[in-house]
């Protein structure tokens, strides 16, 4: 009897568990889809190398949060951006933490990403069909160092200042568009306020929004065409050793390339 | 009509993507576990780096004095400030330190822009460069070398990057006296008042004379400047060099035509050691 009645109330739960899930399944698949992100198969020897790229965006949302946080109490403007970058750091709670982990989260972005793009050259994981993917990674490097670039100058000390001299002056050297780029940068003939709240608008608005829209299309990519084994891999895709001798006209996956021809083993995923 | 190498690519992937669906295992929990841990480390390695900037830092952790990892913040930024040396973000010291090796005019751009966007152009084309589908390392070794010379020339660059020295303008100033007799314009109060100028605008920023100072933009030696340039070419291109087509050299404009024409007697006195 009392089994019973917990077997009731728990179809009860379910129930009330499932009923806002199949609605918002209903209308937008959404369930579905993470359940198709979560349960996808990936090749059975994936390994810790595999772990950098979710590492880097890891890193790139602890820069989104900080920013966050960091904006509520930055001002752009050279008359006050120091001063509230001496808030920030030593009078709100924790702002010293928020700062540094911003200031710092950026390096191991950065070192992130080299890495994630070693990893992947040296896996040959740019190889068909992902080149597309590679591309995308590409200009998230260059979007990523950018977006380091632009960050220096707020806090509008010595270092950032002369950094920021230092490289509006390299992208003078452009032939014919270099005064131009040079111009645009520094938003006027001289670095002052207009040049400080047009990085900071690169900074939190228009590198990070390209940014995020580039990491959607690589994650998109990353689900759609799989995730490539190591290349030293005994079966490219597997999750055990299969036997050599497996019985006639059983499977024998990409383990037996003589027996697929052209099907060659660690080379194809 | 697909060529024989693409219908092999295809056939390939697909039994990749079949292999996987048989014999893989699922995202979660598996592959999941992994990536949670490696994200727990790296937020980990980052509230350590915030910890050890600010509590490293001497006295009461907030002055502008460097902890371990360098200064919370330096001075509020003075446009006009000589003594302090132009440094980027750690990870542009490869890039900076590149702008040492080309010098001003002849090959700058090549380190400014030039290398930089090659680099950019050959990984944008790597996927189309390198079709094979070989992709273990001991069969790909023009990847791995190539591979392994970027890292050390990185590596290379980045560390001397960090330890370029750059003089302070008081250094400089010091020097002035030794510069006036080796140069030989110790009589000539004018190029002796230039020469302090010089010492202290952050002209020995990029430029070198004598020694001191460090190269950087490819600007180039001035300690035998005179031998190309008058006075008054001088004092014009010190004010404005964009009206010369560099645009890498900042405006000194503002120094007034007093001390711009201190200045210019100075570089024009400079006509290489004579001792």
């Amino acid at each position: 009897m009392a089994a019973r009645a917990k077997s009731v109330r728990r179809k009860q739960i379910e129930a009330a568990v499932n009923y806002p899930l199949d609605w918002l399944e209903e209308r937008s698949g959404l369930v579905g889809g993470v359940k198709y992100f979560l349960f996808r198969k990936v090749p059975g020897d994936t390994n810790w190398f595999h772990t950098l790229g979710s590492a880097t965006l890891t890193a790139f949302l602890v820069q989104a949060v900080t920013g966050v946080i960091l904006a509520m109490y930055y001002k752009p403007d050279p008359k006050t951006a120091y001063q509230s970058i001496q808030h920030i750091s030593n009078d709100i709670t924790l702002g010293w933490l928020v700062r540094g982990m911003h200031r710092w989260g950026a390096s191991v972005f950065v070192i992130l990403m080299f890495m994630h793009m070693a990893r992947v050259f040296l896996f040959g994981a740019y190889k068909y069909p992902r080149e597309l993917n590679w591309i995308i990674g590409v200009l998230l490097l260059a979007l990523g160092m950018f977006e380091g670039f632009t960050g220096y100058l707020l806090p509008w000390d010595n270092t950032a200042y002369w950094a920021t001299v230092v490289g509006i002056n390299i992208n003078g050297t452009v032939p014919f568009l270099g005064p131009f780029i040079a111009s645009i940068l520094r938003g006027g003939a001289e670095i002052g306020p207009d040049t400080l709240s047009r990085w900071y608008s690169l900074h939190m608005l228009a590198i990070p929004g390209a940014l995020f829209a580039l990491i959607g299309l690589h994650l998109y990519l990353v689900i759609r065409l799989g995730v490539s084994s190591p290349p030293w891999s005994k079966e490219a895709a597997g999750s055990g050793p299969i036997e050599p001798e497996a019985p006639a006209g059983g499977r024998s996956g990409l383990v037996q390339p003589g027996t697929r021809g052209v099907v060659g083993r660690p080379d194809s995923g | 009509v697909a060529s024989k190498r693409v219908q092999e690519r295809r056939a390939q992937h697909q039994q990749y993507k079949r292999d996987v669906e048989e014999r893989g295992k699922p995202f979660f929990p598996y592959a999941m576990f992994h990536d949670t841990i490696m994200s727990a480390v790296v937020v980990g390695v980052i509230i350590a780096l915030a910890c050890i900037w600010k509590w490293t830092v001497p006295g009461d952790h907030t002055s502008t004095q460097p902890g371990w990892l360098g200064p919370l913040y330096t001075d509020k930024a003075d446009p006009g400030t000589t003594n302090f040396v132009p440094r980027p973000d750690w990870y542009f010291y490869f890039l900076f330190y590149l702008l040492r090796i080309f010098k001003w005019p002849d090959s700058v751009i090549l380190g400014t822009i030039g290398i930089p966007t090659i680099c950019l152009m050959l990984l944008l084309a790597l996927p189309f460069v390198d079709l094979r589908r070989e992709r273990r390392l001991l069969r790909r070794p023009v990847a791995v070398i190539a591979a392994a010379l970027v890292v050390l020339s990185m590596g290379v660059l980045t560390y001397k990057g960090a330890v370029a020295k750059e003089s302070l303008g008081s250094e400089n100033l010091a020097a002035v006296p030794k510069w006036a007799a080796r140069e030989g314009f110790a009589s000539n109060q004018t190029a002796v008042a230039g020469a302090k100028i010089f010492a202290q605008v952050g002209c020995l920023t990029c430029h070198t004379y004598l020694g001191a100072g460090s190269s950087n933009l490819g600007a180039p030696d001035l300690s035998a400047e005179g031998t190309r340039k008058s006075v008054d070419q001088l004092q014009q291109y010190i004010a404005d060099p964009s009206k010369f087509g560099n645009n890498v050299m900042p405006k000194f404009g503002s120094l007034g035509p007093t001390l711009l024409h201190q200045l210019a007697t100075f570089l024009s006195s400079s006509k290489g050691a004579k001792k």
